[in-house]
């Protein structure tokens, strides 16, 4: 079993220096093949491992295995150490099956592109530094898979290197969730300093005596999840990542990197019990981040966007589940919503592709005319994003929704925001729904798609990107990149079935052993939960039904409202007022007056000082043979004088 | 009284010796510069007589003021007598540093000799007749200083050996050293 | 011992020294440094001299036959040197006689 892990680990970091190595003698599409094979065998390697931890019994779940020590420091070891255990695995089977899926896709999104094996090679790098994380036995190990996922996030959210927007977007997620990386390294310190071990579980014997000193831990912790899982104060990032390719936003920006919040927070859960305080801070931030990306999605006018935002949004859910202790409830709702978004991503990307990279929702209409297949699977992901029985999202969604009645004022305001969240979850869904699919096509899409234009594609209507084959485009796309979709459209329906909170939880019972549950909410709390969450889902579809697709009444103008959304509630405006421009002020300032004289300067002093010194010694070089003799003979002189005074 | 006879002929002579030393370096003509050193080397001869050493006077005589200084004449006479101003050219620190180097040099010898000798210089060691004589330095010669004497002739031969190597007219065409000097000729005319 | 003392013999063994030194770094034709070498040389026969007369021994004065002997051989030398320059039609500058450098 512990092979299984580390093959599951490590074949996709062969693969990734397989790719590396090997270059330009392989073809594209070999690479594309080998990067997909690797997350193949590390799926199935995770089942093998999820098979034998089955098979025991739940107390005997947790193996460890160190394959060496690097750091020993007196009594702090660190090695490198995975773990497995119900949660790890259950990350391991997410991430490689998910992850398989959307590389499979990739083979046919990103056919004809130059640099196409570069990007397969990034995809390997990225799924084993997800993995990494995920199985990562102590804290150490886990910020290294964390710091490689942001880099992972990094190259692949820059992979057209030659869009600027794509190079800045890949810089502000880089630079954002370095401010997370350097809260969690704090945190880190503060653990070691207090002679703690970081390996799991001994990491979580916190003292009581040290009561301020957890909060600070966990409000690192915090730091690092906010960051990487675009949670306010931190989410900025995460609508510019889009510049990426589709699926790269699929795998990255919906399915895995962002959940990584979730899982840690999930994983060091004994902390934040300690420090109850953060805990219920985590918790208010989700809810503030899943209302705010609510609003603002209903703005967008670029598919991936809108999709982006609501990935936000569901992630407050799952933050809210954590911050709650709902660990069961938010862990499945990080399984649905990694099928869910995922499938929604995917077809979204065979419809950009079909219309030669336009992404803008309002030239598109009626694209289900021609691509039927496409609209359906959408269909089954919104369903499934809204939380519609029997698809995925309701049963996940409505345990953590309920998870918050009956604790307390605080609890029950989060209960609100979180049922309004439903709501606008139901405008911005279908409200994206009904603006592509369904009716009369567009004259946009009249003419890419129904006449089956030679399509140059290229990804995003803004600016150049790699060469790209020509295809031609009638109706749907290729099979490799519809059988995945497909694939998520089936887990997107069924994968909810695994756990009807009050009647059936095997996923809360097998996570039990290591997250145990705050708390359980009563069948009369679900039920209410469920209830208000599925009407109101429903009122959000009427809504967009009503604005959108009958037309019958107009969309309200509210100028104030419209700006303050479109704008994304100016967070990038405050930020770089605050942060960015006395950053750029300060570095100003000091490379005139004090790079540019002092360190500079005194270059070209020591440059002139030994040139200087140079000229000086030529001119004892006169190559007279009587200059020679003077020097031997004050030699003689100063000897003399030395070997009068030494004795 | 015979104290004071020696005194005046040591003051004649070291005088002698003195004058004639600056004398060498100073003369322009090169051919009275080696005259002045003859005067040196006879003045020389005189205080090693003053000092019991009277075979190497005669051989300070003999051999060098002799037959080296007339080598020297010799040579001086084929070449010509260039003059050159004695405190011109080189760097200009020369003459300066030179001059400097030779004071250092003799105070130092003076102050060292003075601090480390002090009194027991005027404490000199009985001595016989035969000290200094014939006999003696034969003697030693053969006796406890075999080696020195041996390989001073060693160093005689080379010297004759690279001597007649130096003197050798070289064939003037043919060899490297014959073309290149047919080239400095061919240049210089 | 009648007359100066030993110290006398060495002043002027030292003043003989540092002439023929003064005359090594100052004078440009090569014959005339060779004469200040012998100078040189000489002083230090002298002090030699003295030193063994101070001592009672002898061995000095074997010094100074072997030193003698040894600037007789380096005049020979010199001068040949000296005289195969001069047929190189070259001046007779020790300035001048630079080809050595580096």
């Amino acid at each position: 079993m512990i092979i299984a892990a580390w093959i599951c680990l490590l074949a996709p970091l062969a693969a990734a220096l397989l790719i590396t190595l090997l270059g330009t003698r392989i073809s594209r599409r070999a690479a594309a093949y080998v990067s997909t094979t690797s997350v193949l065998s590390s799926f199935a390697a995770a089942l093998v491992v999820f098979a034998k931890l089955w098979a025991e019994s739940p107390d005997q779940r947790s193996h460890a295995s160190t394959a060496w020590e690097w750091l020993n420091a007196g009594t702090f070891h660190v090695g490198l150490r995975i773990l497995v255990d119900p949660l790890s695995v259950m990350m391991m089977l997410i991430v490689s099956g998910v992850g398989f899926l959307i590389v499979a896709y990739s083979i046919g999104y990103m056919d004809g592109d130059d640099e196409e094996r570069r990007y397969f090679g990034y995809m390997a790098l990225f799924v084993f530094s997800m993995l990494a994380l995920v199985q990562a036995g102590n804290l150490v190990i886990l910020l290294v898979g964390w710091g490689l996922v942001g880099l992972s996030s990094y190259l692949l959210i820059g992979f057209w290197h030659e869009r600027p927007a794509a190079i800045a977007a890949a810089k502000k997620a880089f630079v954002m969730n370095a401010i997370g990386d350097a809260t969690m390294a704090l945190a880190f310190f503060i653990l070691i300093q207090h002679g703690q071990s970081l390996n799991f579980p001994d990491t979580f014997d916190v003292g009581p005596g040290h009561g301020w000193l957890v909060n600070l831990v966990a409000l690192g912790l915090l730091g690092g999840a906010v960051a990487k899982s675009a949670q306010l104060p931190l989410q900025t990032w995460l609508p510019d990542a889009m510049e990426g390719p589709t699926p790269v936003s699929a795998l990255i920006h919906a399915a895995t990197m962002v959940t990584a919040g979730v899982y840690l927070i999930v994983r060091t859960h004994a902390i934040f019990e300690q420090a109850p305080r953060v805990q219920e801070l985590a918790a208010g931030l989700g809810a503030a981040t899943l209302l705010m990306a609510g609003l603002i999605a209903l703005v967008q006018t670029d598919i991936k966007r809108v999709i982006a935002y609501s990935t936000m949004s569901q992630i407050g859910y799952m933050f809210l589940g954590a911050g709650l202790g709902a660990y069961g409830s938010a862990m499945f709702h990080l399984m649905t919503h990694a099928f869910f978004k995922a499938l929604l991503f995917l077809a979204a990307g065979l419809v950009i592709h079909a219309l030669a990279g336009e992404q803008d929702m309002r030239k598109m209409g009626g694209v289900g005319r021609a691509m039927p297949v496409t609209r359906i699977t959408f269909l089954i992901g919104s369903l499934a994003l809204v939380g519609i029985p029997p698809f995925a999202g309701f049963f996940s969604k409505d345990s953590i929704i309920a998870s918050a009645l009956g604790q307390g004022w605080y609890q029950d305001l989060l209960f609100a925001v979180a049922l309004i969240g439903t709501l606008l979850t139901g405008i911005y869904a279908f409200r994206l729904y009904f603006l592509v699919f369904p009716g009369e096509p567009s004259p946009f899409v009249e003419e890419h798609l129904m006449h089956g234009s030679h399509a140059v594609g290229v990804e995003g209507a803004h600016g150049e990107s790699h060469g790209h084959d020509t295809h031609e485009h009638r109706g749907e796309g290729p099979f490799s990149m519809t059988a995945p979709v497909l694939v998520l459209a089936v887990l997107a329906v069924i994968g909810g079935w695994i756990q009807f909170a009050p009647l059936w939880h095997p996923i809360s019972d097998w996570l039990e052993p290591v997250a145990r549950p705050l708390t359980e909410p009563t069948n009369t709390q679900e039920a209410l939960a469920s209830l208000f969450a599925v009407l109101l889902g429903l009122a959000g579809i009427g809504v967009a039904w009503v604005l959108y697709s009958a037309r019958r009444w107009q969309v309200p103008r509210w100028a104030l409202g419209q700006r303050l959304l479109e704008h994304k509630f100016y967070f990038d405006e405050a930020y770089d007022f605050a942060f960015y421009r006395p950053s750029v002020a300060l570095a100003d300032y000091l490379r005139r007056w004090f790079e540019e004289p002092v360190i500079q300067g005194s270059i070209t002093e020591v440059a002139g000082g030994v040139r200087d010194l140079g000229f000086w010694t030529r001119r004892l070089q006169t190559g007279l043979v009587r200059t020679y003799a003077l020097a031997i003979a004050a030699s003689l002189v100063v000897l003399m004088v030395v070997f009068v005074a030494v004795r | 009284m015979g104290n004071v006879v020696v005194w005046a002929v040591w003051v004649v002579a070291a005088f002698s010796c003195l004058a004639s030393g600056i004398a060498v370096i100073s003369f322009t003509n090169p051919f009275y510069s080696a005259l002045a050193l003859i005067g040196n080397l006879a003045s020389l001869a005189v205080l090693y007589l003053l000092l019991s050493a009277e075979f190497v006077a005669a051989g300070q005589v003999l051999v060098y003021a002799g037959a080296v200084m007339v080598m020297f004449l010799f040579v001086t006479a084929y070449l010509g007598g260039h003059a050159d101003a004695p405190w011109a050219g080189g760097p200009s620190w020369q003459q300066f540093g030179a001059v400097l180097a030779a004071g250092a040099i003799l105070v130092e010898v003076i102050v060292v000799i003075g601090l480390k000798a002090g009194g027991r210089l005027s404490h000199e060691a009985k001595i016989d007749s035969n000290f200094g004589s014939p006999q003696q330095i034969g003697r030693l010669f053969l006796t406890d200083h075999l080696l020195a004497f041996e390989i001073t002739s060693v160093v005689l031969l080379v010297a004759a050996v690279g001597a007649v190597i130096l003197g050798a007219h070289s064939r003037r065409s043919g060899t490297t050293a014959g073309v290149i000097h047919e080239r400095e000729v061919r240049a210089r005319s | 011992m009648l007359g100066p003392d030993i110290a006398w013999y060495l002043a002027v063994s030292a003043f003989l020294f540092a002439t023929g030194t003064l005359g090594v770094l100052l004078r440009r034709s090569p014959l005339i440094v060779l004469l200040s070498l012998e100078i040189m040389l000489n002083g230090a026969n002298l002090a030699l001299i003295a030193f063994a007369r101070h001592q009672g021994d002898a061995s000095g004065q074997i010094f100074a036959l072997a030193v003698m002997a040894v600037a007789a051989s380096e005049v020979v030398v010199g001068l040949g040197l000296i005289v195969a320059i001069a047929r190189k039609r070259l001046d007779l500058d020790v300035d001048k006689l630079s080809f050595l450098r580096g």
